[in-house]
């Protein structure tokens, strides 16, 4: 069986967002009211003379026990047995509790004035999207079908992003996972994610 | 992780999720607490009445909150399917809806032989016609046959709308100020607590004040004296679960017991103030019911202050 997760190095991002511009482009997102598939958060951190940088990926974690999936109402939001949670855009009615359960911000509204917007800013004829919805990540589902990589990863100038199989003892990112570099975000909260990261060095000196 | 860490409140679910819970919990336990009433303590026709319909009101008001701020109005339809509890049995709005649903045809079942009698209901121009019609008058004679069933029915949706209130907000993990099993039971007891102060406005002001409910209005009023200082126990236990723990349930901690409308408003004027008015009342009476009838507005106000300070101060905790 394939899990699929994803290896984020906090050392080797450099802050170009290109992820986010190849998701939007990709996936088409909201990107006229900030909206994001994936969005880098850039940062600060230090004090007088001794400041550097951060740049922080975030994503869906495509969670193994995703609370956005056990509170949909209309199970809408999916997992399928590659782990990817997904979210049916037609059965969604957006009431927003998966935005209310998700630990990591990962989902934002896709309203009927932005699917108008949509076929205005990405053109009619090749706009997916038919329904408002509660959006997320979805590895780029689409693509990895095909056996590419998400827009993300195959963007990526820094190779900050590595995406593989964890069920594969062979694969880069089971061993940086199983060897402990790589860990996940809020694991006492019992989700389960998918997206493990590896620490920023320079800030734990 | 070693990174960074930020706490953020969330503006998807603000003041009309807040109404949402207080209208679901207030009108599920008016409507259980009136048929309860009826069924095992003194038939009351008129209490029923008003019970089933500020019920059916009430829920419909809190319902159209949710149902204005969906993103696809048309998708409710999957939700309304009965066998979304197969299919999602583990989504709190599954079985709320539900519950709000068979909670508002069993209430309006067990009104219906109530409202065939009723000289206002019998007066009232389409209502009339319909409620002469053949099927209406069959049903209600079965409904009249099959009144303590239908009852039970009700209640224990209504029961179940009300406890779902607090559910709804336990299932999201990230935030303890949610995530806890107090929040059902606060809830559970605040509902019924408001439900007791919207009776006794309603037989203090609009069932015009008969000498032979008096025994009733006492019972409500010690009813809803004990769910306050039940009430007020289980925030006792949330200040203290609150300040150590996780940063999530301490940042909330700080927003919730820094904020006058919550020290004042809620926990003052809306549960100690009509704590002590309802204690004189029941141990030494009051000569006018204007008192009772200023704790019960004060209940209703605090009722809505919980909810909204709860949905406004949970915290989630960012890894970044």
């Amino acid at each position: 069986m394939t899990r699929y997760a994803m290896v984020i190095d906090l050392n080797t991002c450099v802050g170009c967002n290109a992820c986010m511009a190849a998701c939007a482009m990709e996936n088409q997102t909201p990107v006229w009211k900030n909206q994001w598939r994936t969005y880098v958060h850039d940062t600060e951190i230090g004090t007088g003379e001794d400041i550097h940088r951060r740049f922080f990926p975030r994503l869906c974690n495509h969670c193994s026990n995703p609370p956005c999936m056990s509170v949909c109402p209309t199970g809408a939001t999916y997992q399928m047995d590659n782990g990817i949670v997904r979210v049916n855009e037609d059965t969604c009615m957006g009431c927003g509790a998966c935005a209310m359960a998700c630990p990591y911000d990962a989902r934002y509204a896709v309203t009927y004035s932005d699917v108008k917007k949509g076929k205005e800013f990405f053109g009619a004829e090749g706009f997916l999207r038919k329904s408002p919805s509660m959006d997320k990540c979805n590895f780029c589902a689409q693509r990895v079908e095909k056996g590419e990589q998400p827009a993300c990863v195959e963007t990526c100038v820094g190779s900050a992003r590595q995406f593989g199989d964890l069920e594969d003892p062979e694969d880069p990112i089971a061993k940086l996972v199983a060897s402990g570099t790589a860990r996940p975000l809020l694991p006492h909260l019992g989700t389960q994610p998918n997206v493990y990261y590896i620490d920023d060095l320079k800030r734990r000196g | 992780m070693d990174v960074t860490t930020s706490f953020m409140t969330q503006d998807i679910w603000t003041w009309w999720l807040a109404l949402y819970l207080y209208f679901g919990g207030m009108g599920a336990a008016t409507l259980t607490t009136t048929f309860l009433t009826d069924m095992y303590l003194k038939p009351h026709p008129q209490l029923v009445l008003w019970g089933a319909w500020s019920g059916v009101v009430m829920l419909s008001l809190g319902s159209s909150m949710l149902f204005l701020h969906l993103l696809d109005h048309m998708a409710v339809i999957h939700v309304l399917n009965p066998m979304v509890l197969i299919n999602q049995p583990h989504a709190w709005i599954a079985w709320g809806t539900q519950f709000i649903l068979w909670m508002m045809v069993w209430g309006v079942l067990y009104a219906l032989p109530h409202m065939m009698e009723s000289p206002f209901f019998m007066s009232i121009p389409i209502v009339k016609d319909v409620l002469r019609w053949s099927f209406i008058q069959k049903t209600g004679r079965t409904c009249r046959e099959y009144s303590k069933l239908c009852g039970w029915l009700a209640s224990i949706n209504g029961i179940g709308t009300v406890v779902y209130t607090g559910l709804l907000l336990q299932s999201f993990p990230a935030v303890a100020l949610w995530h806890n099993p107090g929040v059902p039971l606060l809830f559970t007891v605040s509902a019924f607590s408001t439900a007791m102060a919207f009776l006794l406005l309603v037989l203090n002001l609009a069932i015009k004040k008969r000498e032979e409910d008096r025994p009733l209005r006492v019972f409500y009023e010690r009813v809803d004296l004990i769910l306050i200082a039940v009430e007020l126990v289980i925030l006792f236990s949330f200040f203290f679960y609150l300040q150590r723990g996780s940063l999530s349930a301490s940042v909330s901690a700080e927003l919730l017991w820094n904020d006058w409308g919550w020290l004042i408003g809620f926990i003052g004027f809306g549960l100690l103030v009509p704590f002590f008015l309802e204690l004189k009342g029941v141990i030494k009476g009051w000569s006018t019911p204007i008192p009772i009838m200023t704790a019960s507005v004060l209940v209703l106000i605090g009722g809505y202050l919980l909810r909204h300070y709860f949905m406004y101060a949970g915290v989630y905790v960012r890894p970044w």
